[in-house]
């Protein structure tokens, strides 16, 4: 959020701080007169993804939220890395998971873990809470995408807020809401119809029961999703065991079905 | 004593061990060698009147332009550095204008009041917001206005401190005039009543004859807002003062009154 | 023959990789939305689904949008999400800001003109956001003003804006402002009419527009407060 510095007290000031100047953008990128001026400007911005994470899903279970996403990072539809851990441990009341570039997410866990650091260090007993940290990422995205320079990342956040589970996401842009079920990616049309459906039916499910549905949904995202692998993190958050980052957890596979038709043809 | 405040009052950014800083008591010094202005303020609307001083006879009296109008609702009245002042009523016709580009709404005389007091604190060191005044304003301001809490008066003076009156005095003259006007002052006085009291004691505390020149009047009223007496209301005014005995002796004084003025200034 | 002729890797987009896929980046996004606002003599309605989606994709199907400036103004969002967050946390800032430096609550009228201010500062990069603002004048009357992305700003006393605008105008044209009717009386239309109204709009834009359905958050604003209501809509 941009707050009124201390000069706005004694004066009428912009009203826009963090934005561009009215009338600083009449050449949009992309445009033929701007883009091909892309490298004399000596900058470099991501408006495109390089190594990209594929979806990541999260929901809200009776004492806590589950944040998942498997451990491929892709260069286009190259498994480029297989081994990268998208989910990680903010602090002990908020988990994050990040899907997009994969660059862009390391940059900015970075970011948190200074900011994470930097508290550690007051060392005044208060500590970041999932809605402050969601506030956060939004303004950071924001801002970023008003100087046409996105974090290329969809970022889902999973807390324990006051006693209550909060699960939140923000993406490149910085839209940001919270729900109950959330899924980016191919997540949003192929995850969120099956944990919605899971979620209305028994929205107090123990652990048990929303681990074994999240495994059930990261097994059909590897099916459906080509840039998907079986392996996937699990972030775990509940008001009695705090944090907790499991896996990597295999996902069972079986492609068997795929072959049959074929044979039938031969 | 002498010593420790010559130390202390070379700059504005440094207290003396007393706890006071000298340039902005200075500063109000200053105001005391000012003009003379008065304002009251009635359920009627506000009154403001002030001497004009022509400091030799050759000088065109109406360049003299102390009562200024901020904005429709709001006027306002000057006395000691006249540079100073216009400084001040050019941010606050700023404030002014923006606010009700912003808003589609009057300013209220106290927003006015309370912007013209951020601009008049800024002396003393430059920083990130840009180069401060070196030293106070030497003025002080009276601002009379209409808003929708009625008719109001405001008193600022060089140290940015901001206070509502419903009768003040300004300039080389205040301390008797504000005894006066403690005393005429009351909460039904129409405005008539106030323009007659506040030429009445300007009066006393001038050293000229009042006449249709060497003053300025103005009233803040609901229906006409803003307005300068003419020459001709002046005039009627002043006929409906009640002759004093003073008045015949400055008239038979061999000595122009502006000369004994600019002598008066000097001595100070 | 023709297929052959044309690179090959237009086909495979996928193993076209000597130079990255140029997904372009656009700083805006559609979310969708529809706003709705009657005012009448003491009071003034506005309501706004709770969808919030993106293409064929719902984000969440309870987003309020209707954000509560004062103790008599509502503004109510649609649009570019991002630009509708950042757009209203501004707006309530200024707000408070207001507050400290008038000692005053800011009036509808003054907010409505800050918010016109504020949309043409950023006339070179607008906000997104199609915005209604309702709430009550000085003297109690209902009022609604309207808003392009960069700062035109309408008085009204009945609006439609957002994904539906288009398709609710001119039903609330009919409805409320008596257009097109011949030999009707003109009565000013009154609080438990225009609700009844503002709720058949709506369940008519679910059926025909994607991007508004869920359900409807209700803000009635009199002198007395404001009063929230829902009304569930379709779902598909």
């Amino acid at each position: 959020m941009s707050m009124p510095n201390k000069a706005d007290c004694f004066s009428s000031l912009p009203f826009w701080q963090n934005g561009p100047a009215p009338g600083a953008f009449y050449n949009f990128p992309g445009t033929a007169a701007s883009s091909s001026n892309y490298n004399d400007c000596g900058i470099q911005r991501t408006q495109t993804p390089m190594v990209t994470g594929s979806s990541v899903i999260g929901i809200q279970y009776k004492d806590g939220i589950i944040i998942a996403a498997d451990v491929l990072a892709s260069y286009g539809s190259l498994a480029r890395f297989r081994n990268c851990e998208r989910v990680m441990k903010v602090n002990d009341n908020i988990i994050l998971g990040a899907g997009g570039d994969y660059a862009d997410y390391q940059y900015l866990r970075s970011l948190i873990e200074q900011k994470i650091i930097d508290e550690k260090c007051l060392d005044d007993g208060f500590t970041l809470k999932p809605k402050s940290l969601h506030c956060w990422l939004t303004r950071v995205m924001y801002n970023k995408r008003s100087n046409f320079n996105p974090l290329w990342n969809n970022f889902i956040i999973g807390g324990i807020e006051d006693g209550k589970p909060f699960l939140g996401t923000v993406d490149k842009l910085g839209t940001a809401f919270s729900d109950p079920v959330i899924a980016t990616g191919y997540g949003a049309y192929l995850a969120t119809p099956i944990l919605t459906k899971a979620y209305d039916a028994n929205s107090q499910m123990t652990e048990e029961e929303a681990t074994n549905l999240i495994y059930k949904v990261m097994q059909v995202l590897f099916y459906r999703d080509a840039r998907s692998f079986p392996k996937y993190h699990l972030g775990v958050i509940s008001k009695e065991k705090g944090v907790e980052i499991r896996g990597p957890i295999e996902i069972e596979h079986n492609w068997e079905v795929s072959t049959m038709g074929r044979n039938q043809l031969r | 004593m002498f010593l420790t405040r010559s130390e202390y009052d070379r700059g504005v950014n440094t207290f003396s061990p007393e706890g006071r800083l000298f340039q902005v008591e200075y500063a109000i010094e200053a105001i005391k060698l000012g003009w003379t202005a008065i304002g009251i303020c009635t359920s009627e609307g506000v009154i403001l009147a002030v001497e004009k001083r022509t400091t030799s006879l050759l000088m065109e009296p109406t360049m003299v332009e102390k009562i200024v109008e901020i904005d429709k609702h709001i006027g306002c009245v000057s006395s000691g550095l006249m540079a100073d002042s216009r400084t001040l009523i050019d941010r606050a016709r700023i404030e002014c204008q923006n606010h009700w580009f912003t808003y589609d709404e009057k300013m209220s005389v106290e927003s006015v009041a309370q912007a013209v007091s951020n601009l008049a604190i800024q002396f003393g060191d430059s920083d990130d917001d840009g180069s401060a005044m070196s030293r106070p304003f030497g003025v002080a301001l009276l601002f009379a206005g209409i808003d929708e809490k009625g008719p109001q008066l405001f008193h600022l003076d060089p140290s940015g401190t901001f206070v509502q009156y419903d009768a003040k005095a300004i300039g080389s003259g205040s301390e008797g005039a504000q005894q006066s006007l403690q005393e005429v002052y009351h909460k039904s006085m129409t405005l008539k009543e106030a323009t007659k009291a506040a030429l009445k004691i300007l009066k006393q505390v001038m050293e000229e004859k009042l006449n249709d020149t060497n003053i300025e009047v103005m009233s803040m009223t609901p229906e006409a807002k803003f307005h300068m007496f003419t020459k001709e209301e002046l005039q009627e005014v002043l006929a409906s003062l009640p002759e004093t005995r003073e008045d015949s002796l400055r008239s038979t004084s061999n000595m122009t009154p502006s000369i004994r003025t600019s002598l008066s200034m000097q001595s100070q | 023959m023709a297929l052959v002729d044309r690179e090959p890797s237009r086909y495979l987009p996928d193993y076209d990789v000597q130079a990255p896929k140029q997904l372009h980046f656009s700083p805006y996004a559609d979310n969708g939305g529809s706003v709705v606002a009657i005012a009448g003599d003491d009071f003034s309605i506005i309501a706004a689904d709770t969808r919030l989606s993106a293409g064929f994709s719902i984000y969440t199907r309870k987003q309020e949008k209707l954000f509560t400036l004062s103790s008599n103004t509502v503004l109510g969002c649609s649009g570019c999400w991002c630009d509708t967050l950042t757009l209203t946390r501004v707006m309530a800032a200024r707000m408070q800001m207001y507050e400290h430096e008038h000692h005053k609550t800011m009036a509808t009228p003054a907010a409505a003109q800050m918010l016109s201010t504020m949309l043409y500062y950023k006339r070179f990069f607008p906000y997104y956001v199609s915005n209604i603002l309702a709430g009550l004048d000085s003297e109690g009357k209902g009022v609604i003003y309207r808003y392009d992305p960069v700062g035109h700003c309408e008085k009204n006393y009945y609006v439609a804006g957002g994904s539906s605008g288009a398709l609710l105008q001119p039903l609330l044209d009919n409805q409320v402002g008596y257009l097109n009717q011949e030999n009707v009386e003109k009565v000013p239309i009154t609080k438990e009419k225009a609700l009844a109204i503002i709720k058949d709009v709506f369940t008519s834009a679910a059926e025909r527009d994607i991007y508004t359905g869920d359900g409807i958050f209700i803000k009635i604003i009199t002198k007395d407060g404001i009063a929230t209501d829902f009304f569930e809509l379709r779902r598909d």
